[in-house]
């Protein structure tokens, strides 16, 4: 029961749920056929490393401030690059009436 | 049993529940069929991240985490999702061996930063600390990734709304 109740503050856990999520992410990535689904895997992805970086900031001692500020960045970034994906979703769905990556070769030698 | 051994007991319940709750979303964003069912998986993990930042001592990061995320990115997405759905497409791709990559990268990585960890201790105690600074440093120590941050924001968007309107031929 004592290990129960430092779950919540054992940096452990934090790595291996953040170390999940990024690998999640990942075969997500690999697997999903359309760009919306990538677009959804890159997120949790992103969310993996945001967690991970958080939790050293915290229970390493670093300058928490740092990770803060840095995890702050991380979800602008994340921001950005959400936005840029989903206009360029749209494009090649106007373009081509379809986002499967499968059908998706007119740049393929 | 006391109160405060109640308080901690529901402390660490939430806790474990909020795991729980960020694995299974984050599989179901991967694993579901529809991508409505990958949307509504997205949507619980960033809201058990968020949890997640409030346990490790930020309650700033966890609302950003909900106004950007959930109450931004979410809604872009599930606009990009019902603008762009076509019926037959949706699902995973067939498995190969490369199924076998991904565990074998978050492994890799786990183990090598569980490595570099081995001497330290596992269980700390998150610091106290005034967030009402973070203000004070993005405009003063952070003021040129700040800077860089907004920029690489508008141009963002200004591309992706650039992308977006180019006629079909």
């Amino acid at each position: 029961m004592d290990f129960l109740h430092t779950l919540p503050n054992n940096l452990l856990i934090y790595v291996i749920v953040a170390h999940l999520l990024f690998g999640i992410g990942l075969h997500g990535m690999m697997f999903r056929k359309t760009l919306i689904g990538i677009l959804i895997s890159l997120e949790l992805l992103i969310q993996g490393v945001g967690i991970n970086v958080m939790a050293f900031g915290t229970f390493l001692h670093v300058d928490p401030m740092a990770a803060r500020v840095m995890t702050l960045f991380l979800l602008g970034i994340g921001a950005a690059e959400a936005a840029l994906f989903l206009g360029i979703a749209v494009a090649v769905f106007r373009n081509c009436r379809t986002i499967s990556i499968d059908k998706l070769t007119q740049l393929k030698g | 049993m006391s109160f405060e051994r109640f308080a901690l007991d529901i402390y660490a319940l939430s806790f474990a529940v909020l795991l729980i709750q960020l694995v299974v979303g984050a599989i179901m964003a991967v694993r579901s069929q529809s991508l409505v069912h990958c949307f509504l998986g997205l949507v619980m993990t960033l809201v058990s991240v968020a949890g997640l930042y409030y346990f490790l001592g930020s309650p700033l990061l966890a609302v950003m985490q909900i106004m950007i995320y959930v109450g931004a990115v979410c809604v872009a997405i599930a606009f990009g999702l019902s603008l762009t759905r076509k019926t037959g497409e949706e699902g995973t791709r067939k498995y190969g061996l490369a199924v076998l990559v991904p565990p074998f990268i978050t492994l890799a990585m786990l183990g090598s930063v569980l490595l570099g960890l081995s001497e330290r201790e596992w269980v700390g105690y998150p610091k106290k600390i005034d967030e009402a600074a973070i203000g004070q440093l993005l405009l003063g120590e952070y003021l040129l990734p700040f800077e860089i941050i907004s920029i690489l924001l508008t141009v963002a968007v200004i591309g992706a709304i650039s992308v977006a309107i180019i006629k079909r031929n």
